[in-house]
């Protein structure tokens, strides 16, 4: 099985090394840093350490920087793609865990969830967690207990649906729809660190933004998906 | 509607009308993008030249006031519009993401060399 794991970056450059790094060391699967034209050294310092790197000329966001690692995961007949965030909230030993049970279930998605075995903490971030699970829960009759989680393997099936749709994200909107896709979804516990330095794709005020777009994604858009189409 | 704004509107989208067209010879305008103001156009001055037509169907249809019927087409006329720039603002931007995606693949595959 060949593996990627697509790390997208995007003002970095205090977290991108540590993560590659511990990518390298103990991972045995590839890498591609998907840098989404970073106003900070993060493409230099990738440069210096010679990691394997897609350099986008204009911002375009998250969703198209993990579409792209998908077109380069498809290009180089990669099985399994893996997102696995950048900024150092994400550990690589728990990456084997996620193949592992890729290849054990034959699921299509696996993802690496903070609550399958430990409970969700109390708090605002995690109300909206829940209010997600629930949302999945009605439309798809699949409960998801960690949606938002950013690690996720996907087989060479979701791949392809990811280059050829580019109106896929990496949200739990995506979930919805692959779900619908009688697609099969697992969730294997992982933990995840706070992040150290550097800002995060969702900034506090954008999260209200974010949680209408996913509600208003996953009930019109999503939920009406059929099989096969 | 009155004679006044009957005047206005039709010397209003016949200056539009002409600065469309004179766009379009000095090849600033596609003659696709035009069109649809040419329509536009047209449906002002259709509608303020027969104007007892424009009466009649607002007074079968209730409007109060025969000019609001002709506001609405307007509306109308430009939500359509808008609907269509959307689009293709939106197609645009799928294309700059795909050449943003190549170069960054090219680069990729040059540096690998």
């Amino acid at each position: 099985m060949k593996v990627l794991l697509i790390i997208p970056a995007y003002n970095e450059e205090q977290n991108i090394e540590k993560t590659v790094n511990d990518v390298i060391q103990n991972t045995d699967y590839d890498y591609v840093v998907v840098n989404d034209c970073s106003k900070d050294k993060t493409k230099e310092v990738c440069e210096k350490n010679n990691f394997n790197m897609l350099s986008l000329p204009i911002n375009f966001g998250l969703t198209s920087g993990i579409q792209l690692g998908m077109k380069y995961a498809y290009k180089n007949n990669y099985d399994i793609a893996i997102q696995f965030d950048g900024d150092g909230q994400h550990q690589a030993k728990y990456v084997k865990n996620l193949v592992e049970e890729m290849e054990k279930t034959k699921s299509d998605i696996v993802i690496g969830s903070r609550f399958v075995t430990k409970k969700k903490p109390h708090s605002l971030r995690m109300l909206g967690s829940k209010l997600l699970t629930m949302a999945i829960f009605l439309t798809t009759g699949k409960k998801i207990k960690d949606p938002t989680s950013g690690m996720r393997a996907y087989n060479r099936k979701a791949i392809e649906l990811f280059v050829r749709n580019a109106s896929l994200t990496p949200e739990p909107d995506t979930l919805v729809y692959m779900l619908k896709k009688k697609m099969a979804i697992k969730e294997v516990q992982v933990e995840m660190k706070d992040r150290e330095f550097g800002e995060s794709y969702l900034k506090p005020l954008k999260s209200i933004e974010y949680m209408i777009n996913m509600f208003f994604s996953i009930i019109f858009i999503r939920a009406i998906t059929r099989k096969n189409i | 509607m009155t004679i006044t704004l009957r005047v206005i509107l039709i010397i209003g989208s016949l200056i539009a009308f002409f600065l469309c067209v004179k766009r379009i010879k000095q090849a600033k305008l596609k003659v696709s993008n035009s069109v649809m103001w040419m329509v536009g156009c047209l449906i002002l001055i259709l509608m303020s030249i027969f104007s007892n037509v424009v009466e009649w169907i607002s007074v079968k249809l209730g409007f109060i006031a025969p000019v609001n019927f002709v506001f609405l087409t307007m509306i109308g006329f430009l939500l359509i519009q808008m609907f269509i720039y959307n689009i293709r603002i939106s197609e645009l931007n799928e294309k700059i993401k795909d050449l943003n995606h190549y170069i960054a693949l090219k680069e990729n595959e040059e540096r690998n060399k």
